[in-house]
């Protein structure tokens, strides 16, 4: 338009104000928007251009929602690549997509219940198919796992309490962690294994998860410092796991901050997204769990290094999972296959502790954190 | 109160808190436990052989103090037949190297082990304050560790013994871990995790008993055996990524003290993940780390910066990547013409086979090197021209770019493209 004045026009239309700055570029809400799901749209092609056979239901993936930022930014943005291809006439089937929400005052006490979060979701979100869980639908889903917590915990564990209900049971399991750390390593190897087992019981083929760029470094960071070094071939890696289902991680690419300025375009999420409490300063670095630590290194180096942060994840990502040396033992806890690295020094690893556990959940065993 | 008993006699009074575990124990107790963990260390992975004759680096510091100490009581305690002798690297600088290599040579007598020290003035006709002299205060940290790393195997040489063991430690093997993490490094991360290092094109071996002990304990140990060695640590502030990793790990031990044994097994893990290429490329020159803590050291300081502006470059560039790929890929996809499909196969074949160092002889001095004239050569024959500038010009030498991510990946590209 001629005749319009612009202060800062927009680089890629020229046609509104610019309010973005994003990769040195600056741009107006609707570019940016392009922009930010392009990045992520690169990442889901494969399963947006999926054929299913002749007379065979869509194919599923699961997204797991925490109504944190990330994933429920990579919810809005699946959700609108979805309907816009099921508006198209001749466009590919796709997939379809089933949201799962662990309940997260099944996780802590001090979350409050989703309540009518769920209606909501579902309101927007039609296309999608939403479930919630509570944390001990584990015992459920993973049928063998009720016996493996007690050999896991060990004596620090009642183990034969049946009058238990399976949350108190799961409780009294993770309370018997001390540590911040093996707490929060546990609680995401439980997780992790929920969410695949629903995903293998409803059929999905593969989970997206709502990692952003800095997440990702920081869990591969984490990973390292706490023995888990085979398992970043999944962790923070798109492609096949252990597990017999794909992971990917569209927003590999993508800042948090560049995540909440993608939020803010959109009323309908400010009312989904729960913030996440604010990293406090005045935490002693000891009482910190690593997973903590390793997020503070990565927000605070990363604001001057950013490229050096998200190199940290490229550079896991070229690991090979198919070099991975085992004999096909898998954990009894976390259910990957455990790596038999040559020339390892087991002398940390008591005598005392069940067999088939990888070294890293044996770390994170009670009593010996 | 009543005193603590040791949590492994229970008869004695409890002096230490072991820093892996916390367990509280006895100084008996402790200096058993210590070299018994050295001793399976040993053992679970083969280090020695009956009769081998041994070099230990040493530099006068607690970690080689405590491995020349340790490996002599295990020798006589587990009757390895070991050979061991003490080979000292003499840099030539006055009020550092001297007074720790009287340390050694106090150590030399009460192990009753014959001493070799090799000097950068007699090997390269530098000394380390000659250089500095030279080129100045920036930068001579280059030269200290490419000189070293030569030095050791030369010692060795001269002495007629092939394997040379090093007192690094377990938290010298995490921080590489982690450096080269931060660095996009995954060769390098490979090897400074392996227990043994040197190839096949080398004579010499290298390799660290000392990889499973904390750096804590190595001071513990060395205070309550009241051995003999030189507390000053290197003066010269470590490289940036080193740093950071260093910081980071020390922040992790507080938090669990077993992070540190738990990133050398990661590390080990993620050696085999990474791709066999990244192994062939292992040059015998590179295969050492940290030593001092200055040896990867550079005094600039700037590295991560560095780096970042790098990747920043790469990731304005990466659009233009993909308008130049499509077109190439195509080319390839068409059969070149006169060129029969056995070739074709044999060229792929070759291309990975293209990007391997080959290793010869250096020119001047006869060393290994995957060039014409080994790293030393090339930064001496810069300080006898009385040109300073090739420490800046090393930064960009093929052995470095070797390593250098970037540079790998435009590689990786032109593959794909060809």
């Amino acid at each position: 338009m001629p005749g319009k004045e612009l202060l800062s026009p927009c680089m890629d239309c020229r046609e509104a104000e610019a309010v973005f700055l994003i990769r040195s570029r600056h741009l107006c809400r609707n570019c940016y928007v392009r922009f930010v799901g392009h990045k992520v749209l690169r990442r889901t092609e494969q399963y947006r251009l999926r054929r299913s056979a002749p007379g065979t239901p869509r194919g599923k993936i699961l997204l797991p929602l925490s109504c944190g930022l990330a994933s429920s930014v990579l919810l809005h943005m699946v959700y609108t690549q979805m309907k816009e291809q099921r508006s198209r006439p001749h466009a590919p089937e796709g997939f379809d997509l089933h949201v799962l929400i662990i309940d997260p005052s099944s996780i802590s006490s001090s979350s409050p219940p989703l309540g009518e979060a769920l209606e909501l979701l579902q309101q927007r979100f039609p296309l999608a198919s939403f479930t919630q869980l509570p944390l001990h639908a584990a015992f459920e889903l993973v049928p063998d796992l009720g016996g493996v917590l007690p050999r896991y915990a060990g004596e620090g564990f009642n183990k034969d309490d049946a009058s238990l209900s399976p949350k108190e049971h799961l409780d009294a399991f993770r309370a018997s962690i001390s540590s911040n750390t093996s707490a929060a390593d546990v609680d995401s190897v439980l997780v992790t294994r929920l969410i695949v087992a629903f995903a293998k019981r409803n059929e999905c083929f593969g989970i997206i998860w709502g990692d952003s760029d800095d997440r990702l470094a920081a869990k591969t960071l984490a990973s390292v410092a706490k023995g888990r070094g085979s398992s970043l071939t999944w962790q923070v890696s798109d492609g096949m796991t252990p597990f017999g289902l794909e992971f990917r991680f569209p927003l590999r690419d993508l800042f948090t901050a560049e995540l909440q300025n993608y939020a803010d375009c959109f009323a309908e999420l400010t009312d989904i997204i729960k913030p996440d409490a604010p990293l406090s300063d005045n935490i002693l670095t000891k009482n910190l769990s690593i997973d903590q630590l390793m997020l503070r290194y990565v927000s605070s180096q990363g604001a001057k290094y950013p490229g050096v942060m998200s190199n940290v994840t490229r550079t896991a990502n070229k690991l090979q999972a198919s070099q991975l040396s085992t004999n096909g033992t898998r954990c009894a806890l976390c259910d990957t296959l455990i790596c038999n690295s040559k020339g390892v020094y087991n002398q940390a690893l008591h005598d005392t502790s069940p067999s088939q556990l990888c070294y890293a959940c044996d770390r994170s065993r009670p009593g010996l954190s | 109160m009543a005193p603590t008993l040791c949590f492994n006699c229970q008869k004695s009074r409890a002096v230490i808190i072991r820093p892996k575990n916390r367990h509280k124990l006895c100084r008996e107790c402790f200096l058993s436990v210590f070299e018994a963990e050295v001793h399976e260390t040993i053992i679970s992975n083969s280090l020695f052989t009956r009769g081998e004759r041994i070099a230990i680096g040493a530099s006068g510091g607690k970690d080689s103090t405590v491995l020349a100490s340790v490996l002599k009581t295990l020798n006589e305690r587990h009757n390895y037949g070991l050979d061991l002798c003490l080979l000292s690297i003499d840099e030539g600088i006055k009020g550092y190297r001297d007074d720790s290599l009287e340390t050694v040579k106090r150590n030399a007598v009460q192990y009753d082990m014959p001493l070799v020290i090799v000097g950068y003035g007699e090997l390269y006709g530098w000394t380390m304050d000659q250089v500095v002299e030279q080129i100045g205060k920036k930068g001579n940290c280059t030269y200290c560790g490419v000189f070293r790393r030569q030095a050791l195997d030369r010692g060795a040489e001269r002495l007629g013994i092939q394997h040379v063991v090093t007192g690094h430690n377990a938290d010298d093997v995490a921080e590489t871990v982690m450096m080269n993490l931060l660095r996009g490094d995954l060769p390098r991360l490979s090897r400074g995790t392996n227990i043994v290092t040197g190839s096949s094109s080398s004579d010499i071996r290298r390799s660290k008993p000392l990889k499973y002990a904390y750096e804590k304990e190595i001071v513990l140990y060395a205070h309550h055996k009241q051995l003999d060695y030189f507390s000053t640590e290197c003066i010269y502030s470590p490289e940036a990524f080193r740093g950071s990793a260093r910081t980071l790990i020390k922040d992790l031990e507080k938090i669990r003290p077993s992070s540190i044994l738990d990133i050398v097994r990661s590390g080990e893990e993620m050696a085999i993940l990474v791709p066999i290429l990244g192994d062939e490329q292992a040059a015998p020159e590179e295969a050492s780390v940290g030593g001092c803590g200055s040896q990867n050291g550079r005094t600039r300081g700037s590295e991560m910066a560095e780096m970042e502006k790098t990747l920043a470059q790469n990731e304005a560039s990466a659009s233009l990547e993909t308008e130049i790929k499509l077109p190439s890929q195509q080319t390839t996809a068409v059969p070149l013409p006169k060129t029969n499909t056995k070739k074709q196969k044999k060229m792929v074949q070759q291309k990975p086979a293209a990007k391997k160092q080959v290793l010869g002889k250096c020119e001047r001095c006869g060393y290994i090197t995957s060039q014409r004239w080994c790293h030393a050569c090339t930064l001496l024959e810069g300080l006898n021209k009385n040109r300073p500038k090739t420490a800046i010009e090393m930064e960009i030498s093929p052995e470095e770019e070797e390593s250098s991510t970037t540079l790998r990946r435009q590689m990786e590209q032109v593959q794909l493209a060809g």
